[in-house]
């Protein structure tokens, strides 16, 4: 998520280090940064702290506890206003299912005036890669990054009234219902998508915890709005956006299941942030709140803090980490009892502490202990069975290959191949043996002697209908070969290997030549010379022949030639072979 | 006189990783590639709706109705289930194997690939232990001037958990290498194993990673392409690194 300096500057009064600093801060003691620049941060929330740091106040919190500097406010633990829930006669809101929606706030708020955001509004949401629509559109979306709760306005007006009312409905779509968003996209609606309705009417008028529909936006002419902060389900929330592909900031944090209280939060602020930029006037709010979110004491001590990480913290160390977190705890004997706020859903089991304690502090301070030798030898009897076969194939001459396990046809289909012409696993492995060796057939010059043809092999796993199994497939037979068998004692042969080097996509051209000497003359001589005249496109050469006939020595050289460049043309070849030859010559040998 | 032939460098990898491993007690075993969403998800703490899933792009088999799930294997880690359901604690092992991921291919990102897992339990082994355990092993593959450092992530199936650096002096940089962490209890009473007794750490590198680091591949599809030039990319001498 993207998080602006500027705005996390709001939460203290000192002035904070610069993103880089902020940047370090963070990835040591709590989240990855995807990307830092002088004024923005974009922080890797994982799924675990998606309920509560999936906005500024998260963060700022998380810098709070890791740098141990105070939030000058948090709207997270400022009172709440008491609003007037006596008799709602504005507005009623019925939820079909409240494990499906866990709570909503409808406000009415009277006499808005729609218009442009005050540039401050403007710039906080552009700095964040948002883009700004209207002062009430805008309120909502601040708020939602500023605190994590998602929020929306419908205009009042576009909804029915009885007697009066207005009534806000959150049910299941019915089979065959229909919608069109905000941004003009229409789609057909199924049981498994919750909505938010104008209950008057009966009619959709948003996606629940995804997006708002056109019918009841917001736009210039509006006057009086509803406000919804809610809380809906994250697995149904989730499974809706997956039906529909539509995932949005709002589904996204709804999936992660935020706390419920968040809600009143919300709904504060955006009424709060509408009434300073637009004007306005609270009518009405109902909360509807079934059955209240309730967090549990977690518990944990000293002991486990240092049983787990192997550390050697102190009393005072876990205390300090709890209060620079702002986790409320109280100590019964050896025992820390910790009462999350509510917004820390991932605070549930002893080990959540431990890893509270554990980042604050730094894992730089755990020291690196090796783990004491166990009784007898490790077993490694079936790894070093198969690791033997192989050894002996290498030994027969054999090289060993890797393919991919999907292939065009066989009797385990994939429901999401990424290549839909290898919707399958492979049931055995022929058809990339066979493509192997047609490749390596073609690109042996490259890696062998000239009379040698490769040998391939792969040892991998096949699928077929009795099940997965271990198969070893060779390019040709070979005579002897035992059956792969366990086998403890067996010390598989390592190799040392150099840096890799690259091998050229260009097309190779293979030459050869061959050539008398007097019989006596340093051979290797004449190899060298051969490679010095062919030059730096000489990438193999190998000498295939040599007999000797009437006192005079007959010397044949394979040579390949290839550029990391380009494709080499026989012309250019055919020039390097004739310089070749003239060195020849000039040196008083014979060519062929 | 027979020519020998040559091993795919990520056996050659395995192997070494293997070695070092095993001079530390770590028994090698191996799993199903093709897996259950049971053993590959629900059991490792993600169960199905939650937004974690989407940590792993999984390639889905056809099933019939009623059939259990079955996918590719998305890690290594279901076989740490296996593997303490059958043999219970204390245990110590590495699990090399293929996995699956269904994403867009590129230089850095194969739809095939290798990984190693770790697994260690017992009645007190800590973070403390991993740590030394993943210095003393990128030591011993990358060179006795290598480090690492841990920082806070998030997996389902451990907690704390933590993302591991090393320090790769021939580049001069941190190189993010691998995830691991604390088995989270939930992981260990599944299998039924007391997690007010046991506690230990399981992590999962990746190897092609590793080989990509320590010997300058460029692009990882160069890996599984069934390519022999591969092979003969790099010289070659018999023996265990220098490193130990």
């Amino acid at each position: 998520m993207k998080i602006s300096r500027k705005w996390l500057q709001e939460y203290f009064e000192m002035p904070l280090p610069d993103t880089t600093a902020l940047a370090d801060a963070l990835t040591f003691h709590a989240f990855e940064i995807e990307e830092a620049t002088d004024t923005m941060l974009d922080v890797k929330v994982l799924p675990n702290r998606a309920a509560d740091c999936l906005c500024h106040r998260g963060i700022a919190k998380e810098l709070s506890a890791i740098l141990d500097l105070p939030l000058k406010s948090d709207p997270l633990r400022t009172p709440l206003p008491m609003w007037d829930l006596r008799s709602p006669t504005l507005l009623q809101v019925e939820i079909e299912d409240s494990e499906k929606c866990l709570r909503y706030i409808g406000a009415v708020v009277k006499g808005v005036r729609v218009g442009p955001s005050p540039d401050w509004l403007r710039e906080a949401l552009e700095a964040v890669g948002q883009r700004s629509i209207n002062n009430i559109v805008d309120a909502t979306n601040y708020v939602m990054l500023n605190i994590g709760q998602p929020l929306h306005a419908f205009d009042a007006s576009k909804l029915a009234q009885k007697d009066g009312t207005y009534s806000i409905g959150v049910r299941s779509a019915k089979e065959g219902e229909k919608m069109t968003t905000l941004s003009g996209e229409e789609f057909n609606l199924n049981p498994n998508i919750q909505l938010i309705t104008d209950a008057n009417a009966d009619t959709p008028i948003a996606l629940a915890g995804i997006k708002g529909g056109k019918s009841a936006e917001v736009t210039a002419d509006t006057t009086d709005l509803i406000i919804e902060s809610a809380n809906f389900d994250g697995t149904t929330t989730r499974r809706a956006a997956q039906t529909l592909k539509l995932f949005t900031d709002a589904s996204v944090r709804f999936q992660n299941r935020p706390s419920p209280e968040l809600c009143a939060y919300g709904m504060r602020d955006v009424i709060s942030l509408i009434r300073d930029i637009a004007g306005g006037e609270v009518a009405s709010v109902v909360d509807s709140y079934p059955s209240r979110a309730e967090q549990g004491i977690v518990r944990t001590s000293l002991v486990k803090v240092n049983a787990v990480l192997g550390s050697s913290y102190s009393d005072t160390d876990v205390e300090d980490a709890f209060k620079r977190l702002g986790l409320p705890f109280s100590q019964n004997d050896e025992t820390y009892e910790v009462t999350p706020p509510f917004e820390r859903t991932d605070l549930s089991i002893p080990e959540d502490l431990v890893e509270e304690v554990g980042r604050i502090m730094g894992y730089e301070n755990i020291p690196a202990t090796e783990l004491p030798p166990i009784n007898g030898t490790p077993d490694q009897a079936r790894y070093r069975g198969i690791e033997k076969m192989k050894d002996e194939l290498v030994a027969q001459g054999f090289t060993e290959i890797s393919t991919q396990s999907f292939a065009p046809e066989g009797d385990v289909i994939l429901a999401n191949p990424l290549d839909k012409a290898k919707p399958a696993l492979r049931k055995n492995l022929e058809g990339n043996m066979t493509e192997a060796m047609a490749r390596a057939k073609y690109f042996a010059p490259l890696v062998l002697p000239p009379n040698e043809k490769p040998k391939l092999f792969e040892i991998g796993n096949v699928f077929t209908n009795d099940g997965e199994a271990l198969s070893v497939k060779t390019s040709e037979p070979v005579s002897g070969l035992s059956e792969i068998a366990d086998d403890a004692n067996y010390v598989p042969q390592q190799y040392r290997l150099g840096a890799y080097k690259p091998f050229s996509i260009y097309p190779f051209i293979v030459r050869d030549i061959a050539f008398w000497v007097s019989s006596g003359t340093d051979e290797e001589a004449t190899k060298s010379l051969v490679q010095k005249n062919a030059g730096e496109l000489l990438v193999r050469i190998d000498q295939f022949d040599r007999f000797e006939k009437d006192g005079k020595v007959s010397l044949a050289f394979r040579l390949v030639f290839e550029s990391m460049e380009r494709t080499l043309t026989d012309e250019e070849i055919n020039a390097v072979m004739a310089d070749v030859s003239k060195a020849l010559t000039k040196a008083g040998f014979e060519v062929r | 006189m027979q020519q020998s032939g040559r091993l795919h460098p990520i056996t050659i990898a395995i192997r070494e990783m293997a070695d070092i491993f095993g001079r530390m007690g770590f028994g090698v075993v191996q799993g199903p590639e093709l897996e259950t969403e049971q053993y590959n998800f629900d059991a490792l703490n993600i169960p199905p709706d939650h937004p974690s899933r989407d940590m792993w792009d999984t390639f889905w088999v056809k099933t019939k109705k009623g059939e259990e799930k079955k996918l590719l294997r998305t890690h290594t880690s279901p076989m740490q289930i296996r593997w303490l359901e059958k043999k219970g604690a204390p245990t110590r092992i590495i699990v090399p194997g293929k996995v699956f991921r269904n994403e867009a291919t590129d230089a850095t990102h194969e739809a095939q690939f290798y990984q190693l897992e770790g697994l260690a339990i017992d009645t007190n082994v800590t973070l403390a232990h991993l740590k030394g355990t993943l210095e003393q092993f990128c030591k011993e593959y990358f060179g006795t001037d290598a480090k690492i450092r841990l920082r806070p992530s998030f997996f389902p199936f451990t907690e704390p958990s933590v993302e591991v650096d090393v320090w790769f002096p021939a580049q001069n940089k941190w190189l993010e290498v691998m995830g691991a962490g604390m088995v989270h209890p939930l992981v260990l009473e599944n299998v039924g194993v007391d997690s007010t007794k046991y506690q230990g750490f399981a992590f999962g590198l990746g190897v092609e990673r590793f080989a990509m680091i320590k010997y300058g591949i460029p692009d990882v599809r160069l890996f599984h392409s069934g390519d022999i030039r591969f092979n003969y990319a790099f010289d070659q001498v018999p023996g265990p690194s220098e490193a130990h």
